[in-house]
């Protein structure tokens, strides 16, 4: 994607419309307000449709957290901000918090790492292209199935009795079966690395875009200037991936503290809560306890904290 | 010379090597998936576990592509999730252009509204959001899944757009404009013939999200006739049991449209974006 | 170097183009193509038409309840009913979802540890008004779940969970009979899991998800024995010692290493997986499996026994259960028509007949399940099942299983050995009186 110029694109902020730098091509004043009304033009159908899906119903959901008795029965009543105090101070949640915290942060930097790797490696000068067209598919396998299979044929695999174990053993890595998913010393790193390999081919394939896209001037460049493959990597990939690596690690933390269904279907949150993740404690709040206050509130508290992430991933935008 | 041709070999075999290791990595389930598909039910927990077993058949995908409503899921899930990545593209280019191009107050509000959108646990947004569909009187019918999926997908979309966009220099926009063209002709003629690879990834992400989105797929239809395949293979995991089989047969059935998808667009990633539009 | 308003024109041309552009996208989605009626039910000219979400017809032969519908509209004329089926894992929040947004089917199939939420959500209606309405007897009925003295679920048809025991493996470690009391139990298990090939006696799913294995396979020992875990008045009963004796047996069985791994994230599904490829040798599970069972592993030789007791205890049996259950919606507009689909389907021969194709017992008094073509085995439960008590204490209650869930959080504590049976008891009566 960029350009055989080394200089890239000036920040957005420093943009200014283009009749502003060149008045002499575009001659004569233009009502600024039309002019101004442009960009919200491109916008429209954006904030139309996330205004009415989405920002409707999550303000009905923080309205929802700010009361009581809210959706199971008929009159909910004004209750402040007991349902916040509930939740917070809940040891369920904040175990919640802790293992989502490490969850994300784990997954979210082995798709990172994996997804460069593999894409470095399928985008090797190398070999053919067919060759890596084969490898390709094969890799981005992971991302082509719905995650409650993937949940399904993990278990399958995880089982005491099943594959994993049978082959461990037999290689000899393993003295007897460990109970990948039941354990309460492994669930959790078992659950995070499902929930890698579910994951990484999104990472592979925004990375081996950027990497297409990174010229091969600038590899000459570097070379000339007596940089072996290491320094390379270093000076001229990272740096040209920055901005692909830093979106896609803010949003896998956003999308992976989502990740409910995975959760839900290999280990339930359990055992011992340890795989307890924000995600199935506001499930349990809502479709058990029948709380959807509490839940609501989890849900809001959630979002904040991912506010968090997107202001800092706008304003890096901005920086650049 | 030697060394260096010895060299590049060893890093030959090390590329290899870890390719392997990766495809291995990669693929076992999705082995062990196909296999299962051609088991009967009876044997997916047998131990010692087995690849092939004795009663290998295709029985169960034939049960499947013979089932009217089965059929009817592979069809749902197409049309929604053809339209939503067809629509989504179309908003997320304009919207992209519009954060890239411009600059205007509010901008940065939006742009963080756009990625928080995609915070709230979808769980707790179900209930209101069914009212909401229900009281806009799309329950139950392709376009209230397809805008909820847009909704979903959009928020990435439009990040990736803008920032395919952002590293578009101005000047190729300007080479157009100078000749009197618009930003909206600049757009469509100039910056998304460049950034295709890029938008090719956007399109097929977005599709593959809504091609296996579940939750609200199951909430919003009501009927067979408008069920999507993730929710196929829900029905086959029952109360008492799973009909194993049938679940992988329909996973690897439902993963086919998008591989050739993939198959189809992964030209386009080949080659580098290099543009001959603008050089130093 | 054209003139400013040309360009002004252009500029708004374009701006126009771009917002028409939207507004065509989205009001183009919204026209084309719907799928499906987004109304709950229907009527046409005299003719009405119920939705009945359920999961059974998945675990019925194929077409059996498309035809039972049909033979329905056959009596009934003006009544037509679509089968809207659900996945079972989803259907509580489903129903949950359906009811706050009024869109519920008009004939839902619920199981009974739901019902006393969704009374209270308002989302089921009341059935003995309808009852009353219809001039029906209720007497008919084997069994009704009740909220505050009124019915809102009639079991259609009740699945017992005796004990599933592997003769062969039973044999093969050297026990004789199959076990009817607790010390017997623990002996076999013990013997089973001594036999090699990584074998083990007993499993025990304790999945948190799910939390069903408090009630199928933990509970079901205190009340095989004729214990109960709630007072008279329905207040938690957790410290008494009958309980106490349950958990502590359940502990024993663990000490002595004779449940299968994986019991802290194990679901039913597993439990039944495991029983039947032959790696555990008894297990307490659902009567409707026993075909399940057959088909995939036909050579397997097992039978079904009573739910062993405490050794002294000489009194009827305990037995867990589970039914699937009917109730109608609150927002039907059809709810004197709806009643007339549960009342067919309680009707004695439809009801007899639903059982022997789902491998249940009837939901209605006196009908008795054709067992001529059935499994031997059916007959064998049904004995059990006549001369015991079929008691699952959850049914009704609010919060279910939240109860269950929690219960399983203090058991789990206790089996890895981070809790004693006392605290778990009493941390788990703290719980369950927050609730009840």
């Amino acid at each position: 994607m960029e350009p055989a110029q080394l200089d890239p694109t000036t920040a957005p902020d420093a943009v200014t419309l283009a009749e502003d730098t060149h008045p002499a091509v575009r001659g004569g004043a233009r009502p600024r307000a039309v002019r101004g009304l442009v960009p919200y033009g491109y916008l429209s159908p954006t904030m139309v449709l996330i205004f009415v899906l989405m920002i409707i119903p999550i303000v009905m959901v923080i309205s929802y957290s700010f009361r009581d008795n809210v959706i199971v029965q008929q009159n909910s009543v004004f209750a402040g901000f007991a349902n916040y105090t509930k939740v917070l101070t809940d040891p369920d949640f904040l175990v919640a918090l802790k293992n989502t915290f490490i969850f994300i942060t784990v997954s979210m930097i082995a798709h990172l790492v994996l997804g460069l790797a593999f894409a470095m490696l399928l985008n090797t000068p190398l070999l053919s292209g067919v060759t890596k067209a084969i490898f390709r598919i094969v890799y981005i396998l992971p991302w082509l199935f719905t995650i409650a299979v993937i949940a399904v044929i993990w278990r399958l695999l995880l089982d005491p009795s099943g594959v994993v174990n049978y082959v461990l053993t037999a290689v000899g890595v393993l003295q007897h079966g460990v109970n990948w998913l039941a354990d309460p010393g492994w669930a959790l790193w078992t659950l995070t690395f499902i929930n890698i390999w579910s994951g990484y081919p999104f990472f592979m394939i925004s990375l081996l875009a950027g990497l297409q896209g990174i010229s091969s001037d600038l590899y000459e460049a570097a070379a000339v200037d007596g940089a072996n493959a290491y320094r390379q990597f270093l000076h001229v990939t990272i740096p040209q991936l920055r901005p692909v690596l830093i979106s896609m690690a803010v949003l896998d933390l956003i999308w992976t503290s989502q990740q409910f269904a995975l959760i839900w279907l290999t280990t339930g949150g359990g055992p011992l809560h340890v795989t307890e993740m924000l995600s199935t404690y506001t499930y349990k709040q809502a479709f058990s306890e029948y709380e959807f206050s509490t839940a609501s509130a989890s849900a809001v508290i959630v979002l904040l904290l991912t506010m968090i992430l997107a202001v800092f991933y706008v304003r890096q935008q901005r920086e650049r | 010379m030697q060394t260096r041709k010895r060299r590049r070999l060893g890093v030959k075999v090390g590329v290899i090597a870890g390719l392997c290791a990766g495809a291995a990595f990669a693929g076992l389930p999705v082995i062990w998936m196909l296999s299962t598909s051609f088991k009967n039910n009876g044997e997916v927990f047998q131990v010692p576990p087995r690849l092939v077993t004795k009663n290998f058949s295709f029985g169960a995908y034939l049960k499947i592509l013979t089932d009217e409503t089965q059929l009817r899921f592979f069809l749902n899930s197409y049309i929604v999730a053809l339209s939503v990545t067809a629509l989504t593209l179309l908003v997320a280019i304009m919207a992209g252009y519009g954060f890239s191009r411009y600059n205007f107050p509010l901008k940065k509000s939006i742009n963080g509204i756009i990625i928080s959108v995609q915070a709230v646990p979808p769980i707790t947004l179900v209930i209101p959001y069914f009212g909401l569909v229900v009281a806009l009187g799309l329950y139950n019918t392709y376009p209230g899944l397809i805008l909820t999926h847009m909704v979903f997908t959009l928020p990435y979309a439009i990040i990736m757009t803008t920032a395919y966009f952002n590293t578009l220099p101005r000047e190729l926009d300007e080479s157009v404009k100078v000749d009197g063209a618009s930003g909206w002709t600049a757009l469509w003629r100039i910056l998304v013939p460049i950034s295709i690879p890029g938008l090719v990834a956007v399109g097929v992400y977005t599709f593959m999200i809504s091609w296996n989105e579940y939750l609200f797929a199951l909430t919003l239809t009501r009927t067979d006739n408008m069920r999507t395949v993730p929710i196929g293979i829900q029905l086959l995991m029952g109360q008492h049991s799973y009909e194993w089989n049938q679940m992988m047969a329909m996973s690897i059935l439902g993963s086919i449209p998008v591989l050739v998808l993939f198959l189809l667009f992964q030209r386009r990633f080949i080659g580098g974006l290099t543009s001959g539009a603008v050089k130093a | 170097m054209a003139a400013g308003s040309a360009m002004l024109q252009s500029r708004l041309k374009r701006l126009v183009g771009v917002v028409s552009a939207a507004a065509v996208v989205i009001t183009g989605a919204v026209a084309c193509g719907s799928g499906g009626d987004n109304s709950s039910s229907s009527s046409s000219g005299g003719t009405v038409t119920l939705e009945f979400a359920q999961w059974w017809g998945a675990e019925l032969p194929s077409g059996s309840l498309d035809k039972i519908m049909s033979d329905f509209s056959a009596q009934n004329p003006n009544i037509k009913v679509k089968l809207l089926s659900a996945p079972y894992a989803s259907t509580k929040q489903q129903l949950v979802s359906g009811a706050a947004s009024r869109t519920l089917p008009d004939v839902v199939g619920l199981d009974g540890a739901w019902v006393s939420d969704f009374a209270k959500q308002g989302a089921i209606t009341d059935l003995s008004a309808l009852m009353s309405d219809a001039k029906y007897d209720p007497s008919q009925l084997a069994s009704q779940v009740q909220v505050k003295g009124k019915t809102y679920m009639i079991p259609v048809v009740n699945f017992i969970y005796p004990l599933f025991v592997n003769k062969d493996l039973l044999s093969k470690a050297g026990v004789k009979a199959v076990p009817s009391t607790r010390t017997q139990f623990l002996d076999a298990a013990k013997k089973i899991s001594a036999s090699g090939g990584n074998v083990k006696g007993w499993a025990l799913p304790l999945d948190t998800a799910v939390p069903n294995g408090i009630q199928n396979d933990v509970m079901s020992w205190l009340w095989a024995s004729g214990g109960t875990m709630l007072t008279q008045d329905g207040k938690p009963n957790l410290t008494s010692a009958p309980v106490k004796s349950a958990v502590d047996y359940v502990k024993s069985l663990n000490d002595a290493g004779v449940i299968a791994p994986g019991a802290l994230t194990m679901k039913e599904q597993d439990k039944v997986e495991k029983f039947t490829t032959g790696q555990v040798g008894m297990v307490i599970d659902s009567l409707a499996h026993i075909t399940l069972i057959k088909k995939n592993n036909p050579k397997l030789n097992f039978t079904v026994a009573a739910i062993p007791a405490e050794d002294s205890y000489t009194g009827p049996r305990g037995l867990p259960y589970a039914s699937w259950g009917i109730g109608i919606a609150e927002s039907t507009k059809h709810k004197a028509e709806a009643w007339k689909l549960v009342q067919y389907l309680m009707s004695q021969q439809v009801n007899s007949q639903m059982s022997t194709l789902a491998n249940g017992f009837p939901g209605t008094k006196g009908a008795q399940p054709d067992f001529s073509k059935s499994d031997p085995l059916f007959k064998t439960a049904f004995d059990i099942y006549s001369k015991g008590k079929v008691a699952n204490e959850f049914t009704g209650l609010p919060k279910s299983e939240d109860l269950m869930r929690s219960f399983d959080e203090q058991l789990q504590l206790v089996l890895t050995g981070k809790q004693s049976v006392d605290d778990a008891l009493n941390k788990g009566q703290q719980a369950w009186s927050s609730v009840l």
